[in-house]
């Protein structure tokens, strides 16, 4: 019997059934007998859908990489450009404090305060509240007729010197990077030659100021006075008060 | 078939068996060679391959620190490090491009412009403001590195960057600026080439200020780029820490103002002002004339570039007989009030003393001997010490003792041993000549007196501040009780007289009860040998009265002209008057003391 005809034979017959070993002769057959049943197979399972399944993870996961990576690389790139930003602004923020620190600057602010036509007070009088006391004497400030010394503006380079020439632009257009039209290079270097010339000039009267006060001191060196000695014993008069 | 060749079949078996014997023992002993060298190589590494390989991938930078800044006690900067940029310029490249592409907004259009060379070289000329003919022969050449310009400032480099010009760069560098200029200048100091202090605190706190540069050591392969699983060491830097100094920087500039117009007035070779807190030491301003701004030192003279009231000793003058009345009363040997006979002139084993003005005999006070500064009574006076006690008195006020406040070449002044003085000197020692001492000695020994009796110890160095803002105080040094509380308020009071019925009227300031005391010596020349050179003209006094807040002393070296119309007083009372006013001191309260200066 070949393998083909058993499958088209009947799974059992009454013939070819085998009689169990345990079946006594005499008890009813029928009652011994294998309950026959129709056998269901079960449904084959349908793989399309899981492959288009896996094939659709997998798009979705390349979009996900490729989105990320879009994502990380644009972040790289806004990464880069903030920190630029922040460089550029580093470096005004450092420009402007100095710029600041240089109107600041003691003797800047004198030499501005006394160019409005300000005048430093010598007197000052107090009123005590507590007691209703005036105490002092408050003068009006004069206006001293002697120049007084004049202290130098620090010598930054690059700094405004000392008062700077009135822009009605506003202070922070001067600061921003000028484009690469010449116009605006020559304006900056017009301004720049103004303060230079301010500056030369402050320069040019202090340094007239310093030799006169050296021709001066030359003019006026006293005759040494050994009175006899050679080396000078502190003397006792102590003149003056 | 198989039954034909059972014989011949054995014989190829066995020796095919054997070749592949043979091949295999080749194949093994190679493999051993192989292995044996891949473990000479790797495990052992003979050759150090491996440690030069890495040594090769190895590429450190160097992270610099940033320098700290020097602040002013309300935390104006007086010293801090900016970046700045040298331009420099390959010339070999630029000198070959004849024309340059850049691009440009040509009506409201982006498009590439080729520029030629000479107007590149004029458009930098005009943004570094150079001459046009100078910037053409630093970019002309054959240098592959020249530099154009130095300290640029980071707007302008901007600018100068977005001009393409070809073989153009620019290298950032660290500049130290000093936005107040000479306004303390000497105090603060400069730097020798950028990175090491040479002057002032510069020098003396340099290691405090450049901190420890960092390191960063990764690995980076043949093309160029950073290897991502190798070394990353980072050790980062750390930033130098901020000093913070007691000085106020608008009186600093106050007072150098005024002593360089006294200076100028009368023509003398150099001035002093100190303004120093009683209560704690702290030095408020120390002016100097001909302060250098440390931007540019260059511009004065080497003399002028140091601290003079801590770095030069001369003989103090009257302002010393202060310490002679304090001695005499603190030994019980005299008081304000004891009655002195003073003649015209007074000698003493020999030595005649006389006065600065012409007197006959008077009946004297010890307050009026120092109200009107006398000589000879002060002698009277401090003749009953003995000269040890005389030289420990002096000790004791901190004469030949350096303030140590942190300035470079600080002065102990002179003050010889007492078995050295002669004849004349060990009297001459109790009116301030013989002996000799800075300004901030002077200063010192006032204070003790405005103190109490407590000498504190000056200080410039408030804080330091760590990069990370934590601010750690510099402590006080140790304060010693140099004469009693009482004898402390005995002297105030003679130095409160000197200005009110003695010969300091001038120091008087509206509101306040002011103590001074003037000083005038004579000043041998700097060379030693040509004798009397000028006078040393000096005022030093303490206000308000009641409660002692500030010393201020005023100093002047050689003025022109008679010394006896030179007067510190109007210069003491406007740095005194403008220091009550920026502390808000309250005006004083109590009736003035006038001890009377002569006797009934």
């Amino acid at each position: 019997m070949s393998a083909a005809a058993a499958t088209t034979y009947p799974v059992s017959t009454a013939a070819t059934a085998r009689a169990l070993p345990e079946l006594q002769p005499g008890q009813p057959a029928r009652k011994n007998r294998t309950p026959l049943s129709v056998v269901r197979s079960v449904p084959r399972r349908r793989r399309a859908p899981f492959v288009v399944m896996c094939f659709g993870l997998l798009a979705l996961a390349l979009m996900a990489v490729l989105v990320l990576n879009i994502s990380v690389s644009s972040a790289q790139y806004q990464l880069v450009e903030l920190r630029a930003k922040q460089n550029t602004l580093t470096k005004q923020n450092q420009d402007l404090t100095q710029q600041v620190q240089n109107y600041d600057a003691p003797q800047n602010l004198a030499a501005k305060a006394t160019e409005l036509g300000m005048v430093a007070s010598t007197a000052k009088g107090q009123i005590d509240l507590s007691t209703l006391s005036v105490t002092g004497k408050a003068k009006p400030a004069a206006k001293s007729d002697a120049p007084s010394a004049v202290i130098a503006a620090p010598a930054i380079a690059g700094q405004v010197a000392v008062v700077p020439a009135p822009s009605a632009q506003d202070p922070l257009a001067n600061r921003k990077p000028a484009d690469s039209t010449s116009a605006a290079a020559t304006s900056a270097t017009s301004a720049t030659d103004a303060a230079a010339k301010t500056a030369a000039d402050a320069a040019a009267a202090a340094k007239q100021a310093a030799e006169q006060a050296a021709a001066k001191a030359a003019a006026a060196v006293p005759a040494v006075e050994l009175h006899g000695g050679s080396i000078p014993a502190p003397a006792q008069k102590t003149p003056g008060k | 078939m198989a039954q034909n060749t059972g014989k011949a079949r054995s014989s190829r078996t066995s020796s095919a068996t054997r070749r592949l014997r043979i091949g295999l023992c080749l194949m093994l002993a190679l493999l051993l060679v192989v292995g044996a060298k891949l473990f000479l190589v790797q495990g052992l590494d003979m050759g150090g391959m491996a440690e030069a390989a890495l040594k090769n991938r190895l590429t450190p930078t160097v992270l610099p620190a940033e320098r700290g800044k020097i602040l002013d006690a309300s935390g104006n900067v007086l010293a801090s490090s900016v970046i700045r940029y040298n331009v420099v310029v390959d010339q070999t490249v630029n000198t070959t491009t004849a024309t340059f592409p850049r691009l440009e907004t040509v009506d409201g259009k982006d498009t590439i412009v080729k520029i030629p060379r000479d107007q590149g070289i004029e458009e930098l000329a005009n943004v570094l403001g150079m001459k046009k003919d100078d910037v053409k022969n630093a970019l002309t050449g054959t240098q592959r590195y020249y530099i154009v310009a130095k300290d640029i400032r980071p707007d302008v480099e901007d600018r100068i960057s977005k001009l393409q010009i070809p073989g153009l760069a620019s290298e950032g560098t660290s500049k130290r600026v000093y936005p107040n200029g000479s306004v303390a200048g000497g105090i603060v100091g400069f730097l020798k080439d950028g990175t090491t202090g040479q002057a002032g605190l510069e020098q003396t706190q340099d290691d405090v200020l450049k901190g420890t540069p960092g390191k960063r050591v990764f690995e980076i392969g043949a093309d160029g780029l950073r290897i991502p699983v190798g070394v990353d060491q980072l050790t980062p830097a750390v930033n130098g820490k901020d000093v913070k100094l007691t000085l106020n920087s608008d009186l600093q500039y106050f007072a150098q103002q005024a002593i360089q117009s006294q200076k100028d007035k009368l023509s003398a070779e150099w001035g002093i002002i100190v303004i120093s807190d009683v209560k704690n030491g702290n030095i408020i301003a120390m002016a100097d004339t001909n302060a250098p701004d440390p931007n540019d030192p260059g511009k004065v003279d080497a003399k002028d570039r140091g601290v003079r009231a801590v770095t030069a000793a001369y003989e103090p003058g009257s302002v010393e007989k202060m310490i002679t009345a304090a001695s005499a009363i603190e030994e019980g040997t005299s008081h304000p009030l004891d009655t002195y006979t003073v003649p015209p002139t007074y000698t003493v084993d020999g030595q005649t003393f006389s006065d600065a003005f012409e007197h006959g005999t008077e009946q004297r006070t010890l307050a009026g001997i120092v109200g009107y500064s006398m000589n000879t009574g002060t002698v009277m006076v401090g003749q009953k010490l003995s000269k040890e006690k005389r030289h420990d008195w002096l000790q004791k006020f901190g004469i030949g003792e350096a303030p140590d406040i942190g300035l470079p070449a600080e002065t102990p002044g002179i003050l010889t041993p007492a078995d050295q003085w002669d004849g004349r000197q060990q009297y001459t020692v109790l009116f301030g000549q013989g002996v000799a001492q800075s300004t901030l000695q002077t200063v010192r020994a006032y204070q003790s007196i405005a103190n109490d009796g407590v000498m504190l110890q000056p200080r410039l160095i408030d804080s330091y501040i760590d990069p990370d803002g934590h601010e750690e105080k510099v402590p006080a040094k140790d304060s010693r009780q140099v004469v009693s509380k009482d004898t402390a308020k005995q002297v105030r009071d003679i130095l409160e007289s000197a200005v009110t019925e003695g010969e300091i009227k001038d120091a008087a300031i509206d509101g306040y009860r002011v103590g001074a005391k003037t000083g005038t010596s004579e000043s041998p020349c700097d060379d030693g040998k040509s004798g009397f050179c000028g006078y040393t003209a000096s005022m030093v006094g303490m206000a308000p009265m009641d409660d002692p807040r500030f010393i201020v002393e005023v100093v002047l070296q050689r003025p022109k002209g008679s010394i006896y119309g030179i007067t510190n007083g109007p210069v003491f009372r406007s740095v005194m008057g403008q220091t009550l006013r920026t502390y808000n001191v309250q005006p004083s309260t109590g009736a003035p003391v006038r001890l009377p200066q002569y006797a009934k």
